[in-house]
């Protein structure tokens, strides 16, 4: 065992205790790319066993248009844990996403199970044709259900499929570029992101492409956090934003009732609950 | 005093004052042309030092033969705007020598990078661009290239992908040949990117503005600049045939213009044999066009492709009055002592007839600005103003040139009508052909005369208007080729823009009636305490003031929606909402099956003319996601059932890479639906049968509700300033008729002898469209704008001969005595302008753009034409009305005196 991975192993350790204390008094300042990523992937995409969203989607279009789409979605995570240890909180997720409005999207369901080491399985269920079909993408960076969020951003990135750097440190924030390991399977050819050093909450990140006429690199798209509440002591997103800075788009996602350790069971994330959908957990 | 001596003695005192100041008139001339050209030019050079004045801008969009708020453009800017819709740039890659086309590792791979390239191309805006943008640039989103578009295809049983059609240049020609087997189950594809067989492949650029076009193609010709031969690239479009149009058009007029004056200058040195002397007309020619072209920058008009043929009309009129001077000048001189003798005695007789066809060409040029085209009456208001100059340098500044020369240097110049000058011989001998032809054929002449103006009525009748920019390229031009070899093997590189848009329900009480009676029934199986919320939300929808419908069903929705969320009984209000936002997509028209259905019928229709190579539309993209969705079977290509699996396959789509192509096809309230018709030729007259197709369908297939249809694009844009061209060309040309014999009748005093001044125009302009007719060729812009010219030319050319008639026949009393002298000096001067200006503007023949081939052709025929006319018709016409003319003009002069 190298000196490197020692250190890393003690920091971790260290961090998780310090992860049990107040978020304020935590000491940063010791902190690696791989904690912070790993931290901030935590607070995006794992806290608590399960979860639960009301999700109010508002995407405008360049010319101002706007169009509304309500869903619930409904989070499992396989892991018990919430550690950071060991990265004891990544595992595969079941995602479970019921469309509630307009009128004729009523009933639509997404579906999806996020596998750590094999692609994703994801379905749609089109109540009006009654019919279930697997929506295999070659990627995951198309369009989640025509907004400016990609199905990837809704449902986290693999964290090494980048090479992180951590690039400067500001006040508040950490910031972090990313790098993709296989630029071929991905459209940016770097992202920047802004962690929050007291809550881990990524705030900002911000897409770039090589660009020969900018050294600084063309900037096409950018996501926000536009408010966060701590829901059960979890510092959460409630309002998010990407916008498509090419195309003049942008899609908000608001999330209301947000609920943590429902006690969703694994098989409602089922294909014969794609049809008839898992009421009580809908409410 | 009556005006015919006061001219007289304005003719006398204007030549005295400019051979006696010859060197002022000179140095003014040189200094007020310097003024206007440096007021010009220095904000041109240097806009910032210059704030105040106006720069030289140039505008080559022919849409901008329109007023910016007709409403036709207003329309075009605000559905393009809407449906995101840019100018296209269509990039067409041909290989004809390998068995795979260009769907070869090798080609695919250089066509992917090709595309990467365009994607990032953006140019500064043009400084006088009011637009916000910083830069223009190709709408990287848009891009449709085999890198840029979504696949969408069966992968597996029950299992439906996308994926970018070839996210990288494949490896193996098995999968090359796969890329273009998998675009064909596209339909929004095939045809569209991919050619009639393998051997091509399109891309398609959108560019956030036409402007760039030009520059675009330039850099992505250099970037393909090592690609091997096999790997053909075509570019056209007619954004980029209409910019590269405005480009190409200034460097012609840069060698045109200059080109057609040394023709002119050689064969004026030809005719007069001094060369010093005829350097004369040109400045004047010069500084006429210069002064005209200075003050349109420096009043803050746009050079247009009008604005820029401004010169190539003032120069031959300019050049008309300098050559009756020093042709009457040539034919005099040796009569006269001195060279102020010389000048005084031809500026004495030439004053009238010059000042009389300045006024009647000025007027009938500015009678253009009487159009509804912007950029035409720029043209004829300056076009008026040139000549007008052209006429107060030529009484000026010929005079005082010829008086700068010394009289020595005159020796040599000037025709002596004793035999041995062989130089005049043959124009002396034809003209006393012409006077004896005239005077004993005239009767012939006239019946000759009659039957070309009936065969004129036939020709003109059988005149084709028609229009297309990228036929203003000669059939050689990269442009046309590209236009042609695209358009054989693509569904068509003109784009043109079906709105249709869907009425909305204007009976909101009615609507509001059928929500009401849906919650009442809901309500009556619930519990009372349930029904109440029904109740409540029947509330709702009583108490919205009905007004605007989107508005109305917002305000009622956003109350229900709020009560859902914070009432106790979310779900019932909940229901009440979904059950208003069920009525509400009842107004989304095209989610509508029947109406879907009867689009597609629609498509159907227009597709069956020849002209339309495809159309892509949402019906296309509504039943591609269906079919597969269903399994992928081609039995399976149709459209839903119901409103609801029309918004989940469109959803399906959504999932895609480019979930934004949607909107290009109808707008997010899926009232409006946009039909993008690529037609094969940009023809004016194939899209205006287009539009007749579509007028028939829609009087034989009522729609399932009321709809309105709206065209839009460039191709459309175009049919409609050409219509509005030719009409407003052929009221201008009336209207400049009319005015110029009013003006005739009124300085000759006789509506007679107005009448007989029109007959050389008249019949000119009759049997140049006559041969336009005949032959076949279009009636387009530059012809329609020619016939203004025939007015400054054949005008000229009969008041001048009516003028010198009228004089000698005061002199002597007699039409048999007259004759020879009309057929002496002043028919002379005629024939040199004839040949000088016929031949001057021939060299335009070999431009490689069309319009000006046009105009060289057209000049030299109108020249030609006019003179022939002025020649024989008009002395065997008055042959024939001897008595009424000479009559009048007696009378008339013995009022006078």
């Amino acid at each position: 065992m190298n000196i490197i991975t020692m250190i890393s192993r003690v920091l971790i350790a260290v961090a998780a205790l310090l992860w049990c204390l107040p978020t304020a008094a935590t000491d940063n300042s010791a902190l690696n790319v791989e904690e912070i990523v790993h931290r901030a992937n935590l607070i995006a995409y794992y806290q608590g066993k399960d979860g639960r969203a009301e999700v109010q989607m508002t995407i405008t279009d360049q010319q101002g248009r706007e169009r509304e789409r309500r869903m619930i979605i409904l989070r499992r995570d396989d892991a018990d844990s919430d550690a950071l240890a060991a990265h004891a909180y990544l595992s595969a997720q079941q995602y479970y996403v019921y469309f509630q409005r307009p009128a004729d999207l009523n009933r639509t369901v997404f579906m999806v199970w996020k596998q750590l080491d094999s692609e994703d399985d994801r379905w749609l269920y089109l109540p009006s044709l009654d019919l279930v079909r697997r929506i295999a993408a070659t990627d995951k960076r198309n369009s989640f259900v025509g907004s400016d969020f990609y199905y990837e951003d809704v449902s986290g990135r693999q964290l090494d499929l980048d090479e992180h750097a951590l690039i400067t440190e500001t006040e508040q924030y950490y910031v972090l570029r990313s790098t993709p390991k296989q630029a071929d399977q991905v459209e940016f050819d770097w992202y920047v992101s802004h962690v929050h050093k007291s809550t881990f909450i990524p705030v900002q990140i911000s897409y770039y492409r090589n660009d020969p006429n900018k050294p600084e690199g063309h900037k096409y798209r950018e996501a926000t956090v536009l408010q966060v509440e701590t829901i059960q002591g979890r510092p959460t997103v409630t309002r998010a934003r990407m916008q498509s800075l090419d195309a003049g788009t942008e899609t908000v996602m608001s999330y209301r009732r947000v609920e943590y350790d429902v006690g969703l069971p694994a098989d409602i994330f089922s294909e014969r609950h794609l049809r008839s959908a898992p009421r009580q957990y809908l409410r | 005093m009556s005006y015919p001596s006061m001219l007289d003695k304005l003719a006398h005192r204007s030549t005295a004052f400019a051979l006696r100041r010859a060197g002022l008139i000179s140095l003014s001339l040189l200094l007020s042309t310097l003024l206007l050209v440096a007021l010009a030019a220095l904000p041109s050079l240097w806009p910032q030092q210059f704030p105040g004045l106006h720069a030289l801008s140039i505008d080559t969009d022919p849409e901008n033969m329109l007023a910016a708020d007709e409403p036709v453009r207003q329309f075009h800017d605000q559905a393009t705007a809407d449906f995101a819709i840019h100018d296209l740039l269509v990039i067409g890659i041909i290989n004809r020598s390998d068995p795979d086309g260009v769907f070869n590792p090798a080609s695919l791979a250089r066509i992917h990078a090709l595309s990467e390239y365009a994607v990032g191309l953006s140019y500064p805006a043009t400084a006088d661009g009011s637009g916000a943008r910083q830069t223009e640039r190709v709408i990287g989103v848009d891009i449709l290239s085999p890198g840029n578009v979504d696949d969408i295809r069966q992968d597996g049983p029950g299992q439906v992908t996308f994926s970018w059609l070839m996210p990288e240049p494949p490896d193996t020609r098995k999968q090359a040949r796969a890329v273009r087997e998998r675009a064909l189950r596209i339909p929004m594809l095939a045809g569209t990117m991919l050619g009639r067989d393998h051997s091509t492949l399109a891309l398609y650029l959108p560019l956030s503005s036409k402007t760039i076009s030009w520059n675009v193609r330039r850099d992505l010709l250099a970037f393909v600049a090592d690609w091997p031969a096999d790997d053909e690239l075509h570019i056209t479009g007619l954004p980029v045939a209409e910019d590269t149009f405005g480009v190409e058009m200034f460097y012609q007029m840069a060698i045109s213009a200059p080109l057609a004056m040394l023709v002119i200058f050689l064969l004026m040195w030809w005719f007069f044999g001094h060369l010093l002397l005829v350097i004369s007309p040109m400045i004047v020619a010069l500084v006429s066009a210069l002064s005209t072209m200075a003050l349109l920058i420096i009043s803050g008009n746009t050079i247009h492709i009008m604005s820029s043929m401004i010169p190539i009309f003032i120069m031959p009129i300019a050049v008309l009055d300098a050559v009756h001077i020093l042709s009457a000048a040539f034919d005099s001189h040796h009569q006269h002592e001195t060279r102020a003798d010389t000048m005084q005695a031809v500026m004495t007789e030439l004053f009238r007839p010059m000042l009389f066809t300045t006024l009647t060409t000025s007027a009938g040029f500015a009678s253009l600005a009487l159009t509804p085209i912007p950029p035409v009456q720029v043209f004829g208001i300056f076009v008026a103003i040139g000549v007008l100059l052209a006429w107060l340098f030529s009484i000026t500044f010929i005079p005082a040139y010829f008086m700068l020369i010394p009289e020595q240097r005159l020796q040599s110049f000037g025709h002596a009508t004793s035999a041995g000058n062989d130089r005049g011989s043959w124009l002396v001998r034809s003209m006393q052909l012409c006077a004896r032809l005239a005077t004993t054929q005239h009767r012939l002449i006239m019946l000759a005369a009659l039957l070309m103006l009936l065969l004129s009525v036939w020709g003109i009748s059988r005149i084709q208007i028609n229009d297309n920019p990228i036929k203003w390229f000669e059939s050689s031009h990269l442009i046309r080729v590209a236009d042609q070899v695209l358009n054989d093997q693509l569904a068509g590189t003109y784009m043109a823009y079906l709105q249709i848009e869907a009425d909305a329900s204007d009976d909101l009480p009615a609507l509001r009636q059928q929500l009401i009676n849906a919650l009442k029934q809901q309500a009556q199986d619930m519990p009372a305490s349930d029904a109440a919320v029904m109740q409540a939300a029947m509330q709702v929808i009583r108490s919205e003031p009905a007004d605007e419908l989107n508005d109305w069903y917002q305000a009622i929705q956003q109350q229900l929606s709020d009560q859902a969320d914070h009432s106790d009984q979310p779900l019932l209000w909940e229901d009440a909402w979904q059950l208003v936002d069920r009525s509400r997509a009842l107004q989304e028209s095209f989610k509508q099956p029947a109406m879907l259905a009867w689009q597609l019928q629609l498509q159907q229709a227009l597709q069956a003319s020849e002209q339309v190579g495809k159309i892509n539309a949402l019906t296309d993209i509504v039943q591609t996601v269906y079919r597969e969705l269903l399994g992928g079977d081609d039995s399976a290509y149709r459209l839903p059932e119901s409103s609801a699996a029309v918004a989940q396959t469109l959803l399906t789509y959504q999932n895609s890479h480019r979930p934004q192509d949607l909107w290009h096809f109808v707008t997010p309230d899926f009232r409006r639906s946009n039909l993008w018709v690529q037609l094969n030729s940009g023809d004016n007259r194939d899209m205006e049968q287009v539009i007749a197709s579509l007028e028939r369908f829609l009087q034989s297939h009522p729609p399932p509700q009321p709809v309105s249809a709206k065209w839009f694009g460039l191709t459309y844009i175009n049919v409609v300033w050409q219509d509005k061209m030719v009409h407003g060309m052929l009221l201008a040309f009336l209207g400049s008729f009319l005015i110029v014999l009013l003006m005739m009748s009124l300085l000759f005093r006789s509506l007679l002898w107005g009448l007989l001044a029109m007959l050389p125009l008249t019949l000119t302009v009759a049997l140049i469209y006559a041969v336009i007719g005949f032959i076949g060729k279009d009636y387009d812009m530059p012809v329609a704008v020619l016939s203004a010219l025939s007015l400054g030319l054949a005008v000229d050319f009969a008041i001048h001969l009516l003028t010198r008639t009228r004089q000698f026949y005061r002199q002597h009393g007699s039409w048999a005595k007259t004759v020879p002298q009309v057929f002496g000096e002043p028919a002379r001067a005629i024939s040199r302008n004839i040949i000088v200006l016929g031949a001057g503007f021939l060299p335009l023949l070999a431009a490689p753009l069309v319009p000006y081939q046009t105009v060289g052709i057209f000049i030299a025929a109108i020249i030609f034409a006019a003179g022939m006319i002025t020649l024989l018709l008009l002395p065997a016409v008055i042959q024939a009305l001897q008595r009424p003319l000479f009559d009048r003009l007696s009378r008339r002069q013995e009022d006078s005196t």
